[in-house]
Protein backbone atom coordinates (compact mmCIF):
# COMPACT_ATOMS: atom_id res chain seq x y z
CA UNK A 1 0.00 0.00 0.00
CA UNK A 2 1.06 3.32 -1.14
CA UNK A 3 0.17 6.56 1.45
CA UNK A 4 0.21 9.99 0.10
CA UNK A 5 0.06 12.78 2.81
CA UNK A 6 -0.63 16.56 0.56
CA UNK A 7 0.45 19.86 2.46
CA UNK A 8 -1.08 22.78 0.76
CA UNK A 9 -2.58 26.26 1.74
CA UNK A 10 -6.35 26.75 2.12
CA UNK A 11 -7.32 27.78 -1.42
CA UNK A 12 -4.88 25.90 -3.67
CA UNK A 13 -6.77 22.98 -3.94
CA UNK A 14 -5.10 20.17 -1.58
CA UNK A 15 -8.29 18.38 -1.58
CA UNK A 16 -9.80 18.82 -4.21
CA UNK A 17 -6.05 17.43 -5.68
CA UNK A 18 -6.51 14.03 -3.79
CA UNK A 19 -10.44 13.63 -4.81
CA UNK A 20 -8.71 14.25 -9.00
CA UNK A 21 -6.01 11.88 -8.03
CA UNK A 22 -7.99 9.24 -5.84
CA UNK A 23 -10.77 9.19 -8.86
CA UNK A 24 -7.94 8.83 -11.80
CA UNK A 25 -5.99 5.58 -9.49
CA UNK A 26 -9.75 4.60 -9.57
CA UNK A 27 -10.33 4.59 -13.32
CA UNK A 28 -7.55 2.59 -13.65
CA UNK A 29 -8.84 -0.13 -11.25
CA UNK A 30 -6.60 0.44 -8.61
CA UNK A 31 -8.54 0.87 -4.66
CA UNK A 32 -7.82 4.15 -3.33
CA UNK A 33 -9.21 6.76 -0.81
CA UNK A 34 -9.13 10.15 -0.38
CA UNK A 35 -9.16 11.76 2.60
CA UNK A 36 -9.82 15.41 3.48
CA UNK A 37 -8.81 16.84 6.63
CA UNK A 38 -11.25 19.40 7.74
CA UNK A 39 -10.69 22.18 10.34
CA UNK A 40 -11.03 25.90 10.56
CA UNK A 41 -8.85 26.35 7.69
CA UNK A 42 -9.25 29.87 6.04
CA UNK A 43 -7.92 30.74 2.70
CA UNK A 44 -4.26 30.78 2.98
CA UNK A 45 -3.98 29.12 6.23
CA UNK A 46 -1.97 25.23 5.85
CA UNK A 47 -4.06 22.43 5.45
CA UNK A 48 -3.62 18.20 4.72
CA UNK A 49 -5.04 15.91 2.98
CA UNK A 50 -4.17 12.33 2.19
CA UNK A 51 -4.03 9.41 -0.18
CA UNK A 52 -4.06 5.56 0.07
CA UNK A 53 -3.48 3.75 -3.58
CA UNK A 54 -3.73 -0.12 -3.38
CA UNK A 55 -4.15 -3.41 -5.72
CA UNK A 56 -6.64 -4.70 -3.05
CA UNK A 57 -9.07 -3.67 -0.68
CA UNK A 58 -8.00 -1.28 1.69
CA UNK A 59 -9.18 -1.72 5.26
CA UNK A 60 -7.27 1.21 6.80
CA UNK A 61 -10.31 4.39 7.61
CA UNK A 62 -7.02 6.98 9.91
CA UNK A 63 -5.86 9.71 8.75
CA UNK A 64 -2.15 8.90 6.92
CA UNK A 65 0.88 9.28 9.76
CA UNK A 66 3.89 7.60 7.63
CA UNK A 67 3.28 8.46 4.13
CA UNK A 68 5.54 7.15 0.97
CA UNK A 69 5.24 10.32 -0.29
CA UNK A 70 4.64 13.81 0.65
CA UNK A 71 3.66 16.24 -2.16
CA UNK A 72 4.00 20.20 -0.81
CA UNK A 73 1.85 22.12 -2.73
CA UNK A 74 3.29 25.95 -1.83
CA UNK A 75 6.67 26.63 -1.90
CA UNK A 76 7.22 28.81 1.69
CA UNK A 77 5.29 25.88 3.69
CA UNK A 78 8.31 23.85 4.78
CA UNK A 79 8.99 27.52 6.58
CA UNK A 80 5.82 26.75 9.21
CA UNK A 81 4.88 23.25 8.75
CA UNK A 82 7.48 20.30 9.67
CA UNK A 83 5.96 18.37 5.83
CA UNK A 84 8.71 15.72 5.97
CA UNK A 85 6.76 14.62 9.65
CA UNK A 86 6.88 10.97 10.01
CA UNK A 87 8.03 10.00 6.07
CA UNK A 88 9.44 6.85 5.63
CA UNK A 89 12.95 6.57 4.94
CA UNK A 90 14.06 6.21 1.49
CA UNK A 91 10.31 8.00 0.39
CA UNK A 92 9.62 10.86 -1.59
CA UNK A 93 8.84 14.33 -1.26
CA UNK A 94 7.13 16.22 -4.64
CA UNK A 95 7.76 19.82 -3.85
CA UNK A 96 6.53 23.06 -5.78
CA UNK A 97 9.37 25.03 -5.77
CA UNK A 98 10.31 27.77 -8.75
CA UNK A 99 14.88 27.66 -7.46
CA UNK A 100 17.55 25.14 -7.73
CA UNK A 101 16.80 22.00 -6.31
CA UNK A 102 19.36 21.69 -3.59
CA UNK A 103 17.49 25.31 -2.12
CA UNK A 104 14.72 23.82 -1.34
CA UNK A 105 15.28 23.57 2.37
CA UNK A 106 14.35 19.63 2.87
CA UNK A 107 17.11 17.28 3.57
CA UNK A 108 16.66 14.26 5.03
CA UNK A 109 16.84 10.19 3.92
CA UNK A 110 14.39 11.05 0.93
CA UNK A 111 14.39 11.62 -2.52
CA UNK A 112 13.37 15.58 -3.75
CA UNK A 113 11.25 16.19 -6.98
CA UNK A 114 10.75 19.87 -7.94
CA UNK A 115 8.13 21.86 -10.30
CA UNK A 116 7.13 25.53 -10.31
CA UNK A 117 3.87 24.99 -10.52
CA UNK A 118 2.96 28.37 -9.37
CA UNK A 119 4.60 29.99 -12.14
CA UNK A 120 2.95 27.46 -14.51
CA UNK A 121 -0.56 27.30 -12.80
CA UNK A 122 -0.13 31.74 -13.18
CA UNK A 123 0.60 31.67 -16.96
CA UNK A 124 -1.85 28.60 -17.91
CA UNK A 125 -5.07 29.64 -15.23
CA UNK A 126 -4.02 32.74 -14.51
CA UNK A 127 -4.39 31.96 -10.93
CA UNK A 128 -1.95 30.47 -8.52
CA UNK A 129 -3.87 27.33 -7.76
CA UNK A 130 -1.43 24.95 -7.65
CA UNK A 131 -3.21 21.29 -7.04
CA UNK A 132 -3.50 20.15 -11.07
CA UNK A 133 0.16 21.37 -11.48
CA UNK A 134 1.57 19.34 -8.98
CA UNK A 135 -0.70 16.08 -9.73
CA UNK A 136 1.28 16.57 -13.27
CA UNK A 137 4.02 16.53 -11.88
CA UNK A 138 3.37 13.65 -9.69
CA UNK A 139 2.20 11.37 -12.28
CA UNK A 140 5.87 12.19 -14.07
CA UNK A 141 7.49 11.38 -10.90
CA UNK A 142 5.93 8.17 -9.44
CA UNK A 143 4.74 6.53 -12.26
CA UNK A 144 1.84 5.98 -10.20
CA UNK A 145 -0.87 7.10 -12.26
CA UNK A 146 -0.95 8.04 -16.33
CA UNK A 147 -1.06 11.49 -17.39
CA UNK A 148 -4.58 10.53 -19.44
CA UNK A 149 -6.44 9.02 -16.61
CA UNK A 150 -5.80 12.40 -14.48
CA UNK A 151 -7.13 14.17 -17.40
CA UNK A 152 -10.32 11.76 -17.37
CA UNK A 153 -10.45 12.48 -13.77
CA UNK A 154 -10.29 16.11 -13.83
CA UNK A 155 -13.48 15.73 -15.87
CA UNK A 156 -15.56 14.61 -12.98
CA UNK A 157 -14.13 16.68 -10.01
CA UNK A 158 -13.71 20.53 -11.60
CA UNK A 159 -16.39 23.06 -13.52
CA UNK A 160 -16.34 22.58 -17.56
CA UNK A 161 -15.38 26.22 -18.21
CA UNK A 162 -11.61 25.29 -16.36
CA UNK A 163 -11.29 21.92 -17.43
CA UNK A 164 -9.03 22.47 -20.39
CA UNK A 165 -6.90 25.11 -18.45
CA UNK A 166 -6.14 22.78 -16.16
CA UNK A 167 -5.40 19.82 -18.25
CA UNK A 168 -2.91 21.91 -20.00
CA UNK A 169 -1.49 22.79 -16.73
CA UNK A 170 -0.86 19.18 -15.91
CA UNK A 171 0.20 18.76 -19.43
CA UNK A 172 3.29 20.94 -19.12
CA UNK A 173 3.91 20.49 -15.42
CA UNK A 174 4.73 17.02 -16.46
CA UNK A 175 7.07 18.25 -18.88
CA UNK A 176 8.88 20.38 -16.59
CA UNK A 177 9.81 18.47 -13.48
CA UNK A 178 13.06 17.80 -12.98
CA UNK A 179 13.92 13.75 -11.65
CA UNK A 180 14.09 13.16 -8.13
CA UNK A 181 17.19 13.82 -6.44
CA UNK A 182 18.72 12.53 -3.47
CA UNK A 183 18.24 14.99 -0.60
CA UNK A 184 21.02 13.69 1.96
CA UNK A 185 23.39 16.41 1.46
CA UNK A 186 21.43 19.27 1.10
CA UNK A 187 20.73 22.25 3.62
CA UNK A 188 17.75 22.07 5.74
CA UNK A 189 15.81 25.05 6.67
CA UNK A 190 14.54 25.02 10.44
CA UNK A 191 10.84 25.03 10.94
CA UNK A 192 10.16 27.87 12.91
CA UNK A 193 7.33 28.34 14.56
CA UNK A 194 7.40 32.10 14.65
CA UNK A 195 5.24 34.09 17.92
CA UNK A 196 3.57 37.40 17.43
CA UNK A 197 5.44 40.64 18.36
CA UNK A 198 2.17 42.30 19.49
CA UNK A 199 0.78 41.08 23.19
CA UNK A 200 -0.99 37.99 22.64
CA UNK A 201 -4.69 36.98 22.22
CA UNK A 202 -5.36 33.84 21.45
CA UNK A 203 -5.08 34.25 17.46
CA UNK A 204 -2.77 36.55 16.96
CA UNK A 205 0.15 35.52 14.90
CA UNK A 206 2.77 35.88 12.35
CA UNK A 207 1.10 35.50 8.35
CA UNK A 208 3.72 36.55 6.30
CA UNK A 209 3.92 33.37 4.88
CA UNK A 210 0.31 32.93 3.43
CA UNK A 211 1.39 35.38 0.78
CA UNK A 212 2.39 34.73 -3.08
CA UNK A 213 2.96 38.47 -3.27
CA UNK A 214 3.72 41.75 -1.11
CA UNK A 215 2.83 45.58 -1.74
CA UNK A 216 5.88 47.47 -2.28
CA UNK A 217 4.91 51.26 -1.20
CA UNK A 218 6.67 54.17 -3.49
CA UNK A 219 7.34 56.95 -0.43
CA UNK A 220 8.15 59.79 -2.99
CA UNK A 221 4.60 58.93 -4.57
CA UNK A 222 2.52 58.44 -1.56
CA UNK A 223 0.45 61.47 -0.63
CA UNK A 224 -0.86 60.21 2.50
CA UNK A 225 -4.31 59.89 1.73
CA UNK A 226 -4.97 57.16 4.28
CA UNK A 227 -7.54 54.88 2.03
CA UNK A 228 -4.88 52.04 1.81
CA UNK A 229 -4.59 51.90 6.00
CA UNK A 230 -8.66 52.33 6.26
CA UNK A 231 -8.86 48.82 3.59
CA UNK A 232 -5.94 47.20 4.81
CA UNK A 233 -8.46 44.23 6.70
CA UNK A 234 -5.35 42.85 8.64
CA UNK A 235 -4.06 46.18 10.05
CA UNK A 236 -0.67 45.67 8.84
CA UNK A 237 -0.51 49.68 7.35
CA UNK A 238 0.05 51.96 9.70
CA UNK A 239 0.94 56.05 9.23
CA UNK A 240 4.42 57.32 9.73
CA UNK A 241 4.87 61.20 9.40
CA UNK A 242 1.91 60.55 7.64
CA UNK A 243 2.93 58.36 4.92
CA UNK A 244 1.54 55.08 4.53
CA UNK A 245 3.75 52.12 5.94
CA UNK A 246 3.52 48.41 5.75
CA UNK A 247 4.46 45.57 8.91
CA UNK A 248 5.08 42.62 6.67
CA UNK A 249 4.80 40.32 9.52
CA UNK A 250 1.16 40.72 9.40
CA UNK A 251 0.59 41.15 6.08
CA UNK A 252 -1.17 38.19 4.00
CA UNK A 253 -0.70 39.74 0.45
CA UNK A 254 -4.56 40.44 -0.42
CA UNK A 255 -3.55 42.98 -2.76
CA UNK A 256 -6.45 45.50 -1.45
CA UNK A 257 -4.02 48.36 -0.55
CA UNK A 258 -2.60 47.98 -4.55
CA UNK A 259 -6.33 47.86 -5.83
CA UNK A 260 -7.54 51.21 -4.15
CA UNK A 261 -4.42 52.80 -3.96
CA UNK A 262 -5.22 56.15 -6.18
CA UNK A 263 -2.05 57.28 -6.95
CA UNK A 264 -0.44 54.37 -7.71
CA UNK A 265 2.17 54.59 -4.93
CA UNK A 266 1.55 51.10 -4.37
CA UNK A 267 3.15 47.63 -6.53
CA UNK A 268 2.69 44.25 -6.15
CA UNK A 269 6.00 41.83 -6.07
CA UNK A 270 6.00 38.33 -6.08
CA UNK A 271 7.46 36.92 -2.92
CA UNK A 272 10.93 35.68 -3.03
CA UNK A 273 11.36 32.12 -2.24
CA UNK B 1 -29.42 62.77 10.62
CA UNK B 2 -25.74 61.09 9.86
CA UNK B 3 -23.52 64.56 8.94
CA UNK B 4 -20.58 63.85 6.84
CA UNK B 5 -17.55 63.17 7.35
CA UNK B 6 -14.01 62.00 5.53
CA UNK B 7 -11.62 59.34 5.87
CA UNK B 8 -9.27 61.61 7.83
CA UNK B 9 -11.60 62.05 10.46
CA UNK B 10 -11.69 58.49 11.55
CA UNK B 11 -9.55 57.53 14.72
CA UNK B 12 -5.99 56.60 14.28
CA UNK B 13 -5.85 54.47 18.15
CA UNK B 14 -6.25 51.09 16.47
CA UNK B 15 -9.26 48.18 18.21
CA UNK B 16 -7.40 45.12 16.80
CA UNK B 17 -4.73 43.22 16.98
CA UNK B 18 -2.76 42.50 13.46
CA UNK B 19 -2.09 38.90 12.29
CA UNK B 20 -5.74 37.61 12.41
CA UNK B 21 -6.33 34.60 10.79
CA UNK B 22 -9.40 35.33 8.73
CA UNK B 23 -8.82 34.84 5.02
CA UNK B 24 -6.75 37.31 2.64
CA UNK B 25 -9.61 40.06 1.56
CA UNK B 26 -11.84 39.63 4.16
CA UNK B 27 -14.12 41.95 4.14
CA UNK B 28 -15.86 41.63 7.57
CA UNK B 29 -12.19 42.09 9.12
CA UNK B 30 -11.81 45.98 7.91
CA UNK B 31 -16.35 46.01 9.23
CA UNK B 32 -15.13 44.95 12.57
CA UNK B 33 -11.98 47.51 12.82
CA UNK B 34 -14.49 50.33 11.50
CA UNK B 35 -17.18 49.97 13.61
CA UNK B 36 -15.07 49.55 17.12
CA UNK B 37 -12.80 52.25 15.79
CA UNK B 38 -15.78 54.85 15.58
CA UNK B 39 -17.73 53.55 19.08
CA UNK B 40 -14.74 53.80 21.33
CA UNK B 41 -14.18 52.19 24.39
CA UNK B 42 -16.79 53.25 26.62
CA UNK B 43 -18.86 50.12 24.75
CA UNK B 44 -19.57 46.53 24.93
CA UNK B 45 -19.21 43.61 22.52
CA UNK B 46 -21.50 41.31 21.70
CA UNK B 47 -20.69 38.64 19.25
CA UNK B 48 -22.22 35.02 18.54
CA UNK B 49 -20.94 32.50 16.42
CA UNK B 50 -19.99 33.68 13.29
CA UNK B 51 -16.35 34.75 11.69
CA UNK B 52 -15.93 37.44 13.80
CA UNK B 53 -15.40 35.86 17.40
CA UNK B 54 -12.82 33.70 16.04
CA UNK B 55 -10.74 35.44 13.27
CA UNK B 56 -10.84 39.50 13.79
CA UNK B 57 -9.07 39.64 17.18
CA UNK B 58 -10.74 42.80 17.90
CA UNK B 59 -9.23 43.86 21.19
CA UNK B 60 -11.05 46.85 22.85
CA UNK B 61 -13.84 46.63 23.94
CA UNK B 62 -14.42 44.16 25.91
CA UNK B 63 -16.11 40.73 24.48
CA UNK B 64 -19.52 38.77 25.49
CA UNK B 65 -20.34 35.46 23.34
CA UNK B 66 -23.82 34.35 24.10
CA UNK B 67 -25.78 31.33 21.95
CA UNK B 68 -26.19 31.57 18.54
CA UNK B 69 -29.96 32.46 18.74
CA UNK B 70 -29.87 34.36 21.89
CA UNK B 71 -27.67 37.20 20.51
CA UNK B 72 -30.64 40.08 21.24
CA UNK B 73 -31.75 38.57 24.52
CA UNK B 74 -28.24 38.74 26.15
CA UNK B 75 -27.87 42.59 24.66
CA UNK B 76 -30.88 43.19 26.45
CA UNK B 77 -29.98 41.77 29.57
CA UNK B 78 -26.40 43.69 29.73
CA UNK B 79 -28.31 46.87 28.64
CA UNK B 80 -30.96 46.76 31.16
CA UNK B 81 -28.05 45.87 33.83
CA UNK B 82 -26.42 49.24 32.46
CA UNK B 83 -29.43 50.70 33.09
CA UNK B 84 -29.59 50.06 36.53
CA UNK B 85 -26.02 51.08 37.84
CA UNK B 86 -26.66 54.18 35.93
CA UNK B 87 -24.46 53.77 32.91
CA UNK B 88 -27.11 54.05 29.90
CA UNK B 89 -24.09 55.90 27.79
CA UNK B 90 -22.11 52.59 27.08
CA UNK B 91 -22.90 51.49 23.97
CA UNK B 92 -24.00 47.84 24.04
CA UNK B 93 -23.24 46.68 20.29
CA UNK B 94 -23.80 43.45 18.54
CA UNK B 95 -21.34 42.45 15.78
CA UNK B 96 -23.64 39.84 13.99
CA UNK B 97 -23.65 37.90 10.83
CA UNK B 98 -26.11 37.71 8.59
CA UNK B 99 -27.20 34.13 9.81
CA UNK B 100 -27.90 35.69 13.37
CA UNK B 101 -29.57 38.21 12.22
CA UNK B 102 -31.87 37.39 9.61
CA UNK B 103 -32.29 33.38 10.27
CA UNK B 104 -31.29 32.29 13.61
CA UNK B 105 -31.45 35.67 15.90
CA UNK B 106 -34.92 36.70 14.02
CA UNK B 107 -36.83 36.26 16.93
CA UNK B 108 -34.67 37.50 19.68
CA UNK B 109 -34.24 40.56 17.17
CA UNK B 110 -37.47 41.49 16.54
CA UNK B 111 -38.66 41.45 19.90
CA UNK B 112 -35.74 43.44 21.41
CA UNK B 113 -36.56 46.10 18.55
CA UNK B 114 -40.69 45.99 19.24
CA UNK B 115 -39.65 46.74 22.89
CA UNK B 116 -37.18 49.65 22.11
CA UNK B 117 -34.40 47.97 24.19
CA UNK B 118 -31.01 50.34 24.42
CA UNK B 119 -28.58 48.45 22.68
CA UNK B 120 -26.86 49.10 18.86
CA UNK B 121 -27.27 45.69 16.83
CA UNK B 122 -24.46 45.77 13.88
CA UNK B 123 -25.17 42.90 10.98
CA UNK B 124 -22.50 42.68 8.74
CA UNK B 125 -23.90 40.75 5.72
CA UNK B 126 -21.56 37.99 3.84
CA UNK B 127 -25.09 36.52 2.34
CA UNK B 128 -24.55 33.29 3.49
CA UNK B 129 -22.88 31.08 6.57
CA UNK B 130 -19.73 31.68 5.21
CA UNK B 131 -18.08 30.69 8.35
CA UNK B 132 -18.73 26.90 7.81
CA UNK B 133 -18.48 26.85 4.45
CA UNK B 134 -21.53 29.06 2.55
CA UNK B 135 -24.67 27.66 3.02
CA UNK B 136 -27.38 29.85 2.00
CA UNK B 137 -29.06 32.38 4.69
CA UNK B 138 -32.26 34.21 3.80
CA UNK B 139 -29.98 36.93 3.51
CA UNK B 140 -28.49 35.50 0.58
CA UNK B 141 -29.42 36.97 -3.05
CA UNK B 142 -31.60 35.60 -5.62
CA UNK B 143 -29.30 32.99 -8.42
CA UNK B 144 -26.70 32.83 -5.73
CA UNK B 145 -24.53 29.60 -5.90
CA UNK B 146 -23.87 29.04 -2.67
CA UNK B 147 -22.99 25.02 -1.44
CA UNK B 148 -26.99 24.10 -0.17
CA UNK B 149 -27.87 26.15 -3.36
CA UNK B 150 -25.63 24.74 -5.93
CA UNK B 151 -25.74 25.24 -9.58
CA UNK B 152 -26.74 21.94 -11.45
CA UNK B 153 -28.66 21.06 -14.23
CA UNK B 154 -32.61 21.55 -12.53
CA UNK B 155 -31.30 24.60 -10.26
CA UNK B 156 -29.98 28.16 -11.52
CA UNK B 157 -29.18 29.25 -7.47
CA UNK B 158 -31.09 29.96 -4.71
CA UNK B 159 -34.48 30.55 -5.82
CA UNK B 160 -35.68 32.89 -3.44
CA UNK B 161 -35.07 36.95 -3.22
CA UNK B 162 -33.37 38.45 -0.03
CA UNK B 163 -34.67 39.37 3.14
CA UNK B 164 -34.97 43.29 3.34
CA UNK B 165 -34.15 43.07 7.06
CA UNK B 166 -33.34 46.86 7.36
CA UNK B 167 -36.80 47.34 6.00
CA UNK B 168 -38.76 45.34 8.39
CA UNK B 169 -36.55 46.50 11.00
CA UNK B 170 -37.61 50.39 9.83
CA UNK B 171 -41.56 48.66 10.55
CA UNK B 172 -41.14 47.75 14.19
CA UNK B 173 -40.62 52.31 14.22
CA UNK B 174 -36.72 51.70 16.56
CA UNK B 175 -35.21 55.21 16.33
CA UNK B 176 -32.18 54.29 13.54
CA UNK B 177 -32.31 52.16 11.11
CA UNK B 178 -29.29 52.44 8.76
CA UNK B 179 -27.44 50.56 5.84
CA UNK B 180 -23.93 50.87 5.20
CA UNK B 181 -21.12 49.29 2.66
CA UNK B 182 -17.33 48.22 3.31
CA UNK B 183 -16.50 50.78 0.04
CA UNK B 184 -17.95 53.79 2.16
CA UNK B 185 -15.85 54.04 5.49
CA UNK B 186 -16.39 57.34 6.14
CA UNK B 187 -20.42 56.82 5.66
CA UNK B 188 -20.84 54.05 7.94
CA UNK B 189 -18.33 56.00 10.66
CA UNK B 190 -20.62 58.70 10.54
CA UNK B 191 -23.90 56.88 10.49
CA UNK B 192 -22.23 55.05 14.23
CA UNK B 193 -21.31 58.53 15.24
CA UNK B 194 -24.44 59.43 15.02
CA UNK B 195 -26.51 56.41 16.16
CA UNK B 196 -24.08 56.07 19.04
CA UNK B 197 -25.37 59.13 20.83
CA UNK B 198 -29.16 57.94 20.68
CA UNK B 199 -30.83 55.76 23.14
CA UNK B 200 -32.94 53.12 22.31
CA UNK B 201 -32.88 49.60 19.47
CA UNK B 202 -30.47 51.14 16.42
CA UNK B 203 -30.13 48.66 13.64
CA UNK B 204 -27.20 49.02 11.10
CA UNK B 205 -26.91 46.38 8.04
CA UNK B 206 -23.65 46.33 6.03
CA UNK B 207 -22.56 45.06 3.29
CA UNK B 208 -19.05 42.68 3.78
CA UNK B 209 -17.84 40.85 0.71
CA UNK B 210 -16.56 37.47 1.64
CA UNK B 211 -13.83 36.40 -0.82
CA UNK B 212 -13.84 32.63 -0.43
CA UNK B 213 -17.71 32.40 -0.52
CA UNK B 214 -18.43 34.76 -2.76
CA UNK B 215 -15.74 33.51 -5.34
CA UNK B 216 -14.13 36.74 -6.17
CA UNK B 217 -10.40 37.80 -6.07
CA UNK B 218 -9.33 39.36 -2.79
CA UNK B 219 -7.85 42.48 -4.03
CA UNK B 220 -11.22 43.14 -5.54
CA UNK B 221 -13.08 42.97 -1.68
CA UNK B 222 -13.75 46.90 -2.21
CA UNK B 223 -14.61 47.08 -5.18
CA UNK B 224 -17.15 44.75 -5.29
CA UNK B 225 -18.85 46.56 -2.60
CA UNK B 226 -18.68 49.86 -4.09
CA UNK B 227 -19.90 49.03 -7.68
CA UNK B 228 -22.84 47.17 -5.73
CA UNK B 229 -23.45 50.57 -4.30
CA UNK B 230 -23.07 52.07 -7.12
CA UNK B 231 -25.52 50.00 -9.21
CA UNK B 232 -28.20 49.95 -6.81
CA UNK B 233 -27.88 46.66 -5.28
CA UNK B 234 -26.51 48.00 -1.95
CA UNK B 235 -28.53 51.40 -1.36
CA UNK B 236 -27.13 53.04 1.23
CA UNK B 237 -29.69 55.60 3.57
CA UNK B 238 -30.83 55.81 6.85
CA UNK B 239 -34.31 55.68 8.46
CA UNK B 240 -35.27 57.19 11.84
CA UNK B 241 -37.62 56.74 14.04
CA UNK B 242 -38.99 54.24 11.19
CA UNK B 243 -40.56 56.91 9.62
CA UNK B 244 -38.11 59.69 8.42
CA UNK B 245 -36.13 58.11 5.53
CA UNK B 246 -32.94 59.69 3.36
CA UNK B 247 -30.72 58.36 1.40
CA UNK B 248 -27.15 59.22 2.22
CA UNK B 249 -25.38 57.96 -1.37
CA UNK B 250 -26.90 59.09 -4.39
CA UNK B 251 -24.56 58.11 -7.51
CA UNK B 252 -25.75 60.24 -10.54
CA UNK B 253 -26.41 57.95 -12.60
CA UNK B 254 -26.68 54.00 -11.69
CA UNK B 255 -24.00 51.31 -13.15
CA UNK B 256 -25.61 48.00 -14.71
CA UNK B 257 -25.55 45.43 -12.19
CA UNK B 258 -23.76 43.36 -14.16
CA UNK B 259 -20.39 45.00 -13.86
CA UNK B 260 -20.60 43.63 -10.26
CA UNK B 261 -22.20 40.76 -10.54
CA UNK B 262 -19.52 39.15 -13.44
CA UNK B 263 -16.61 39.35 -11.17
CA UNK B 264 -18.54 37.26 -8.58
CA UNK B 265 -17.89 33.63 -8.65
CA UNK B 266 -21.00 32.89 -7.34
CA UNK B 267 -23.05 34.43 -9.99
CA UNK B 268 -21.23 33.13 -13.37
CA UNK B 269 -23.56 31.15 -14.31
CA UNK B 270 -26.29 34.03 -14.91
CA UNK B 271 -27.50 34.13 -18.20
CA UNK B 272 -28.39 37.56 -20.09
CA UNK B 273 -32.30 37.05 -19.17
CA UNK B 274 -31.45 36.39 -15.64
CA UNK B 275 -28.94 39.24 -15.64
CA UNK B 276 -31.73 41.39 -17.17
CA UNK B 277 -34.59 40.77 -14.27
CA UNK B 278 -32.11 41.44 -11.86
CA UNK B 279 -31.04 44.39 -13.29
CA UNK B 280 -35.07 45.47 -13.73
CA UNK B 281 -35.72 44.71 -9.66
CA UNK B 282 -32.66 47.21 -8.99
CA UNK B 283 -34.00 49.82 -11.15
CA UNK B 284 -37.21 49.43 -9.80
CA UNK B 285 -36.07 49.49 -6.39
CA UNK B 286 -34.16 52.51 -6.66
CA UNK B 287 -36.97 54.53 -8.05
CA UNK B 288 -39.12 53.30 -5.82
CA UNK B 289 -36.35 54.97 -3.07
CA UNK B 290 -35.73 58.17 -4.84
CA UNK B 291 -39.80 58.76 -4.82
CA UNK B 292 -39.39 58.21 -1.12
CA UNK B 293 -36.06 60.35 -0.09
CA UNK B 294 -35.97 62.95 2.56
CA UNK B 295 -39.83 62.56 3.03
CA UNK B 296 -41.82 60.54 5.49
CA UNK B 297 -42.84 57.27 4.96
CA UNK B 298 -44.65 54.55 6.06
Amino acid sequence: MIEIRFHGRGGQGAVTAVKILASAIHLEGKFTQAIPMYGTERRGAPVVAFCRIDDKRIRERDLVHEPDIVVVLDPLLNRSVDVTEGLKAGGLVIVNYPGNIKDTGLAGNFKVAAVDATKIALDVIGRPITNTAILGAFAKVTGLVKLESLAEAVNGELPSRIIASNVETMKRAYEATTAPANASGFRKTDVVKRASTQPLISYSRVVSDWRISHPVIDKNACVGCKRCWVYCPETAISLVDGKAEINYDYCKGCGICNEECLVGAIKMEREEV
Amino acid sequence: MSKKMSIRDLRKEEVMWPGNPACQGCGGSIIGRLIFKALGRNSARVEVASCAPGFMNIRVPSFFGPAFEGAAAFMTGLARGYKIIGREDIVVAGLIGDGGTADIGFQGLSGAAERNENVFWFTYDNEAYMNTGGQRSSATPEFASTSTTPVAKMSRGKTSEKKNVPMILALHHVPYVATASVAYPEDLTAKIVYGKELRGFRYMHINSPCPTGWGTDPKDTIKIARLAVESGLWPLYEILDGRHFKLTYKPRELKPVSETLKIQGRFRHLKDEEIASIQKATTENWSRLLAIDGKDIF
